[in-house]
């Protein structure tokens, strides 16, 4: 296809900051100068069920990713990294909260940590050590921040929006924060 | 990992960016780009019912209210309610809105119909906001079809990027001709973001100035006015088709031999998939699918082909065909109704691509998918410390107790999550209000039979908005119905809102509490008891009662069971600095019976490997819970804490 642009993936569990981080390189991306398209998941899916977020950059005007055409995931845990993983294309790149929480569901049967990232073939998965970073600094909710900041350094969002926007809007959006979040992203 | 939500101290306001200034661009909502529109276009009056996806446009406004004293909005009881209500102000002289999803505009059809026999004096602008694949909600309905069956002129943004600036133009178009608009919009309008540019608000124009011009030929619908009215809206129809085509969000870009007509969010669809494939066709791009417009029509026919691409329903396809078969045009035409496209679900760019690829008489290839294996659901759970999930744990050991066998007539709120495992209390769901209607008509059929036992489940948000109304009906035909209301004080599953019960009206005002027992025992209900549902024995205790009380004299009876959101309480603790107090195992007395993470469920509680009970602290909220339900004593408090105990049983959303 023709035209810059980043296909995005967010995946995870309701409740584990998976639209604030959306919002943050969403306006990472207006700061930047990148046109963005973000679709989140409301309502029923926020208690603790499954999220999609599709974050666009670039030459784009559709806010939905097709299957097949995602450029890169960013999951804060395991199985649902994996539930999405057919929205990238073949090559494209996932960074991974190595987590993994079992659905909340009597006598569920769940894959393992190495069966999940085997079923990954084909992916450029990096994994992160997010929610366990997070607890050490003293809060689970910046570990969506460890993540992000992880991406960063893979350089996946190159072109896009760099490091120095995603400070700037840290620092608007939690002024109080922003020294735990620095934290955050840069560990 | 539903942990202790903005614990890093304060944030933004949610819909700040409603009050940004003239002139910046932000990354909005599109929700609450609506709200900016609406407040653009100088909105003087806003009414609604939350419902997912529309509740934040509301939410906006009361935010804005609640700093600026303008415009006056509320919540309103429920969808009918809230549209008579906004159009009673537009019949006022008011520019208004009223917001409600799609299955909302069912509950409040009646006076949208009329609506458009009367027109408004002022100006106003009902949004549908549309759920196609149904995230949140029980059918996929396109309401543009409500503008067509009403004749009420619709207008959808072409995708969230102008979602602001359509807004705008529905309510200033509304004032200009008199009439009503329906703004249409689909999830992925309401739901998502990009940069928006604002224009001036002016306050000034947002204070209302009421006025009333009495003529009860204009205002009144008996017959005799009716009819005239029938016709001239008949009349008003045919000309707007030719003032449509002059809407500024309506355009036509390119040129070729196949024309991409695109309404609404197909738009944007239309215009990557356009680029996608460098073709030159003609896109037409329009924000007004109802009535298609004159001109969008001859343009659209003046093509060999034109292929249809619109979220929902073939509206838009199905005008255009009639068209084409009324003049006689020798103009192919494709979209979902001779399935080019898919007639369900949301649009899909890799799908749009295709079809116009091969409208255009090409080959496109779709990406390659990847298989998943299967992996096992993760449907969203009652959070850790929510009242239902002790009431329905007490609720079931009643009605093993009573052996009698349930049949739980279900409802649309977050007591719906009670239909997975362990509860599943959840039998049937239709639509609010329903629990006690259908359940008043299932109790009669099963009326001769001694040991069924009909259960009526509903919110307290739900009752106000229909539940209220069915009891009166089951009151007055004597159904033997045991209805249960989980009263948390707040709208829950849409974010918080305040309803009739709490005292609390929108963006914070001080309001009348309307309270439930007494309306209830007002109704008739003989049998009312009241429970504490974080009380496992004192709910098990009243359900018991109140179950028998139906069995034995065939009436109906009603179980209040009290409790608030965690998340309520939670947001309170944390203002007022509340410890919230957490729990652990004792490990020498969990003997691995596996209650607490099987019959209980409560997502807090994980099983360990050895098969017993482990405490995850960062989901744990110390609602006690788990301490009633083990038979062998193993949970323990660290320390308890009286103030959060108290907070649990009684605290209301705060703006």
């Amino acid at each position: 296809m023709v035209g810059v642009k980043l296909n995005v993936v967010i995946s995870g569990v309701g409740g584990q900051g998976l639209i604030t981080l959306a919002n943050i390189i969403a306006k990472a991306s207006l700061k930047a100068g990148t046109p963005v398209v973000v679709a989140e998941t409301h309502g029923l899916s926020q208690r603790g069920g499954t999220v999609i977020v599709h974050v666009r950059l670039g030459e784009v005007s559709a806010p939905l990713i097709p299957k097949g055409e995602g450029d890169l995931m960013l999951s804060m845990e395991l199985i649902e990294a994996l539930r999405y993983s057919d929205y990238l294309r073949g090559g494209a790149t996932a960074i991974v909260n190595d987590y993994l929480l079992p659905p909340s569901l009597p006598d569920v049967q769940v894959p393992t940590r190495d069966e999940i990232l085997k079923a990954m073939n084909g992916i450029k998965v990096v994994t992160v050590n997010a929610t366990q970073r997070a607890l050490e600094l003293g809060n689970a909710r910046v570990a969506n921040i460890v993540l992000l900041g992880r991406a960063l350094k893979e350089g996946v969002f190159e072109g896009f929006f760099g490091k120095e926007e995603v400070e700037e809007v840290l620092k608007e959006m939690w002024p109080k924060a922003y020294e735990l979040n620095l934290k955050a992203l840069n560990s | 990992m539903w942990t202790r939500r903005g614990s890093l101290g304060a944030t933004l306001p949610k819909y700040s960016e409603v009050l940004s200034e003239e002139g910046k661009t932000e990354i909005m909502l599109g929700n609450a780009a609506i709200a900016r529109g609406l407040l653009e276009g100088g909105l003087q009056f806003a009414s609604a019912y939350p419902g997912t996806p529309s509740t934040e446009i509301t939410e906006a406004l009361s935010y804005f209210a609640s700093k600026k004293g303008v415009p006056y909005v509320e919540w309103s009881t429920n969808e009918k309610v809230a549209l008579e209500a906004a159009l009673g102000a537009a019949i006022s002289g008011l520019k208004a809105f009223t917001g409600m999803k799609h299955v909302g505009l069912n509950v409040a059809a009646d006076p949208f119909f009329s609506s458009a026999y009367l027109g408004v004096d002022g100006a106003l602008v009902v949004v549908s906001a549309d759920d196609p694949w149904m995230w949140s909600s029980q059918n996929e309905q396109d309401n543009r079809i409500y503008g067509l069956h009403a004749f009420v002129p619709v207008i959808e943004p072409r995708g969230v990027q102008e979602a602001k600036e359509a807004a705008r133009l529905a309510l200033e178009w509304s004032y200009a001709l008199k009439r009503p608009f329906l703004f249409r919009i689909t999830t992925r309008i309401a739901h998502s973001r990009a940069p928006i540019t604002l224009g001036k608000i002016n306050l000034e124009e947002l204070k209302a100035e009421p006025r009333f011009r009495r003529d009860p030929s204009k205002w009144t619908l008996i017959p005799e006015f009716a009819r005239r009215h029938r016709v001239e809206l008949l009349r008003f129809w045919e000309e707007v088709k030719g003032e449509l085509s002059d809407f500024p969000l309506n355009s036509v870009e390119g040129s070729g031999e196949i024309a991409v007509l695109a309404s609404g969010i197909g738009y944007v669809y239309a215009k990557e998939a356009v680029k996608d494939l460098e073709i030159p066709v003609t896109l037409i791009g329009i924000s007004t699918p109802v009535p298609l417009p004159d001109r969008v029509i001859e343009k659209a026919l003046e093509h060999d082909k034109v292929i249809v691409i619109e979220e929902g329903e073939p509206v838009v396809e199905a005008q255009l065909r009639e068209e084409a078969q009324k003049r006689g045009s020798k103009t192919e035409i494709f979209g979902k109704m001779d399935g080019t496209l898919r007639r369900y679900g949301e649009l899909d760019l890799a799908e749009v691509r295709e079809a116009i690829g091969r409208t255009y008489g090409m080959e496109v290839e779709r990406p390659k998918v990847r298989e998943v294996p299967k992996l096992p659901p993760r449907p969203p759970v009652l959070c850790p410390g929510c009242p239902y999930r002790s009431y329905f744990y007490a609720l079931k050991r009643a009605v093993n107790k009573a052996r009698v066998e349930p049949i739980y007539s279900g409802d649309i709120g977050c007591y719906s999550l009670g239909i997975t495992p362990p509860f599943e209390v959840q039998d049937i769901i239709i639509d609010m209000g329903a629990s006690i209607g259908a359940g008043g008509g299932m109790a009669q059929a099963f009326r001769e039979d001694p040991k069924r036992l009909i259960i009526a489940i509903i919110g307290d948000s739900t009752f106000y908005h229909s539940g209220v109304t069915s009891l009166i009906n089951v009151v007055y035909n004597q159904a033997p119905l045991l209805t249960i209301i989980l009263d948390n004080y707040t709208t829950a599953m849409t974010g918080h809102q305040p309803h009739p019960g709490v005292g609390i009206g929108a963006g914070g005002r001080p309001a009348k509490e309307i309270d439930m027992e007494s309306v209830v025992k007002g109704i008739g209900v003989e049998k009312v008891l009241v429970a504490d549902a974080f009380s496992i024995k004192d709910s098990e205790e009243k359900t018991l009662e109140a179950i028998k009380y139906v069995i034995e004299q065939r009436k109906p009876a009603v179980v209040i069971a009290k409790g608030a959101c965690s998340l309520v309480a939670l947001a309170h603790a944390r203002r007022k600095g509340i410890k919230v107090p957490q729990y652990y195992v004792e490990e020498s007395k969990c003997t691995a019976c596996g209650i607490c993470y099987k019959a209980f469920n409560c997502p807090a509680i994980i099983k360990k490997e050895d098969g017993k009970a482990w405490i995850d602290p960062s989901l744990c909220v110390g609602c006690g819970q788990c301490e009633q339900i083990c038979p062998f004593g193993a949970f323990v408090i660290k320390e308890r804490v009286p103030e959060w105990d108290q907070l649990l049983r009684t605290a209301k959303p705060r703006w």
